[in-house]
């Protein structure tokens, strides 16, 4: 049978993607990212693995996905580019599709000192937008970067990560759009709590076109705790957390904080399927996983389409 | 050789070391020229009056100081290297005194990586309302000094193989 | 330039340990330009030197001399004379020095005082910053004088990558974001529209492809 993208169908078919995200873990057992995705079965159209995110070690993307895989779940592979040079890249990439792995997500990844590996060489030998370009021409050209040729063309759905709250103001819909320009089919964005600056970066990708050429994918995190708000609000980079949010947090007590997260989460999901041009939502409840169902539920969003409705809209 | 002796032992030690060399122990002073009763006169006056406890070496400012002075001096005859400057904000070339506090922090700084006193270099600077003259910064540096044990550098009578030739003359330093 | 700092001086005590006559080697060039092996640093290193020898009771010559160079043949030829006084050397120079030292008098052991960083410049008195990697295929004509690969601590060639905050990098604070730099000059030329186009991949082999580079002209031999 051939393998197909899941998240590629439903998007394809016009409708509203969920994805979540899986940490694998730091050890060489199978059994927990096994236990993860199995809570989110049925709950997500496809589930993003990381790749050694902050530069800890953790038990590889490509293993974990092809684990996921096996299991039966559309997993996303997520490649960053400090850890491998274009030789290693291009390798997994075609490993990959031969496990049946068809969803890939291309990202430059936190800097090494994050981590807990901070002495590592960074190896940063192509960027995560040329990156996208080298996947593509690969899929779509069947040749490697030079031009060579191979035997057989992955076959693999397209996606980068965009920051609509980082980056210079005048620049984020620029790199965007070369985001786009390399390839890109989907994009899973930096979680949104702050909805107006959203709205704003979404109406810029509507007006130079890019919604129509690349599906938006909102991201969504919901916070555990005030502190959680706090710390991401001042020591994330890239991050935009509203005072208002931090106050509403901070103005329940301790133990019903996470219930209140999980409120202003499905609230954002809500205010996202408003939003013309976003296609869908990512929600990354990391160490949280189990969270993602009762998420989806209450924000509309199940049951996600059957396989064989699914298939049989074509 | 480099144990750390309690107080009154390092006042015999120093005491018996002293006697047996016949070694006087000398303070090296670089005093900006710009402090009061301190001309080439008071300073020959001074340097009789105590006779080799002080050698005094004028600059024309305190930001004029290098670090290798102060190591110099400690290498070759000095117990102690200090700076005199004037008080803060009253440098005549408005900054030489900061340089030079930095400049004796260095020297510090690298004289404790040998396992020398910090102590050992310092800079004083002077009133700024009632700047005190050359003979009494330089009586409140020896008494500040003087608990200092004898330095590990000078204790050893030189044998054999020495160091390099001396360049310069420290006995009268020329300013430039 | 090139920019060093001075090991820790037990680092180099350790080093100096087994030889018995010393010549402490300064260079006027580029380590005098950052404080780190000029002839002030070494005659300050050799005083120390010197003092910590005696406060152990070592009978130790230590010598200091200051060439103009240490990296040229020329400068370093100038020692011949003296090198037969010492049984090594311990070089303030860069790498580079140390090594084109080492090459002409490879009896003697020549050891590095300093730890070589990286090429850039003076901003400022007592201030120096990376901003050059030596990629052998310079770029700085297209993103308006800043470096992408030297100054982006992810080394992109299509940034920013996000994580900048305040025009800082996300890995630090300090390290001001070279793609904020980049795109503030461009934006001053009115050449912003410039990164709009994707840039392919780098040639690393301009850097690593033939492993140590050279490079010979037979303009200037003799």
């Amino acid at each position: 049978m051939k393998e197909v993208s899941r998240l590629k169908r439903v998007l394809d078919q016009g409708g509203f993607a969920v994805t979540a995200e899986c940490g694998p873990p730091k050890g060489a057992d199978a059994e927990s990212i096994l236990k993860k995705a199995e809570s989110l079965r049925n709950t997500v159209d496809a589930v993003n693995v990381t790749d050694n995110q902050t530069a800890i070690v953790r038990m590889s993307s490509l293993a974990a996905c092809s684990l996921l895989k096996s299991a039966g779940l559309d997993p996303v592979l997520q490649v960053v580019v400090r850890d491998r040079n274009r030789i290693a890249l291009q390798s997994d990439i075609l490993g990959a599709s031969a496990l049946g792995i068809r969803n890939i997500l291309c990202l430059s990844g936190d800097h090494q000192s994050f981590g807990n590996q901070p002495q590592a060489a960074g190896v940063f030998d192509l960027d995560s937008i040329q990156f996208v370009q080298v996947v593509r021409t690969m899929r779509d050209k069947g040749t490697i970067l030079g031009g060579e040729p191979l035997t057989k063309a992955p076959d693999l759905f397209i996606g980068a990560a965009a920051n609509p709250f980082g980056d210079p103001f005048p620049f984020r819909v620029i790199r965007l759009a070369k985001k786009v320009a390399a390839g890109a089919e989907f994009i899973q964005t930096q979680c949104v709590y702050n909805l107006d600056r959203f709205e704003k970066w979404m109406a810029m990708a509507r007006d130079k076109g890019l919604t129509k050429k690349t599906c938006i994918l909102g991201g969504v995190t919901p916070l555990k705790s005030a502190g959680m708000a706090r710390y991401m609000k001042k020591k994330v980079a890239g991050m935009d957390v509203p005072d208002e949010v931090v106050k509403r947090m901070e103005g329940v007590p301790a133990k019903k904080q996470a219930d209140e997260g999980i409120k202003i989460c499905v609230e954002t999901i809500q205010r996202l399927k408003e939003i013309p041009g976003v296609r869908g939502v990512h929600i990354m409840a990391i160490e949280w996983e189990e969270k993602v169902g009762e998420i989806a539920e209450r924000a509309g969003l199940l049951p996600r389409p059957e396989e064989d409705a699914v298939g049989s809209k074509e | 050789m480099d144990s750390r002796i309690a107080t009154e032992r390092k006042e015999q030690a120093g005491k018996q070391i002293g006697a047996a060399q016949g070694r006087k122990r000398t303070l090296a002073l670089f005093y900006c020229q710009n402090t009061p009763e301190s001309g080439e006169e008071q300073r020959q006056a001074l340097e009789k009056r105590h006779a080799s406890r002080l050698k005094l070496f004028p600059i024309p400012c305190s930001g004029r100081l290098d670090p290798l002075h102060l190591l110099k001096a400690l290498e070759e005859f000095a117990e102690a290297a200090y700076v005199i400057a004037c008080a803060e904000g009253a440098c005549r070339y408005f900054e030489g005194n900061l340089r030079a506090t930095k400049r004796v922090d260095m020297a510090a700084q690298t004289i404790a990586q040998i396992g020398l006193e910090k102590e050992r270099v310092g800079i004083v600077a002077n009133s700024r309302e009632n700047p005190k003259p050359l003979a009494k910064l330089a009586e409140e540096i020896l008494d500040r000094t003087s608990e200092l044990r004898p330095s590990p550098v000078l204790e050893r009578p030189r044998r054999g193989k020495g160091t390099k030739e001396k360049k310069h003359d420290h006995s009268r330093k020329k300013t430039h | 330039m090139i920019t060093a700092e001075r090991k820790p001086i037990d680092e180099i005590r350790a080093m100096i340990a087994p030889y018995e006559r010393v010549l402490v080697l300064g260079c006027g060039s580029c380590v005098a330009e950052c404080a780190a092996g000029g002839e002030k640093e070494t005659g300050m290193l050799a005083s120390t030197l010197r003092m910590a020898a005696k406060m152990e009771g070592k009978e130790v010559l230590i010598q200091e001399k200051t060439l103009d160079r240490q990296c040229v043949k020329d400068f370093v030829i100038l020692l011949d004379d003296v090198m037969d006084q010492y049984d090594a050397v311990l070089s303030l120079g860069c790498g580079a020095g140390v090594q084109a030292v080492a090459e002409m008098f490879s009896e003697i052991p020549v050891l590095p005082a300093l730890n070589t960083e990286f090429l850039g410049e003076t901003r400022e008195q007592g201030y120096w910053v990376e901003n050059c990697l030596g990629c052998g295929d310079c770029m700085l004509h297209v993103f308006g004088g800043v470096c992408p690969l030297a100054r982006c601590s992810k080394q992109l060639l299509n940034g920013p990558c996000g994580g900048s905050r305040e025009g800082k990098c996300e890995i630090n604070p300090e390290v001001p974001c070279a793609w904020q730099a980049i795109i503030d000059r461009l934006d001053r030329f009115g050449s912003l529209d410039r990164l709009e186009q994707i840039y392919p991949p780098k040639d690393w082999s301009r850097k690593q492809g033939g492993g140590p580079r050279k490079i010979t002209r037979e303009d200037q031999q003799r």
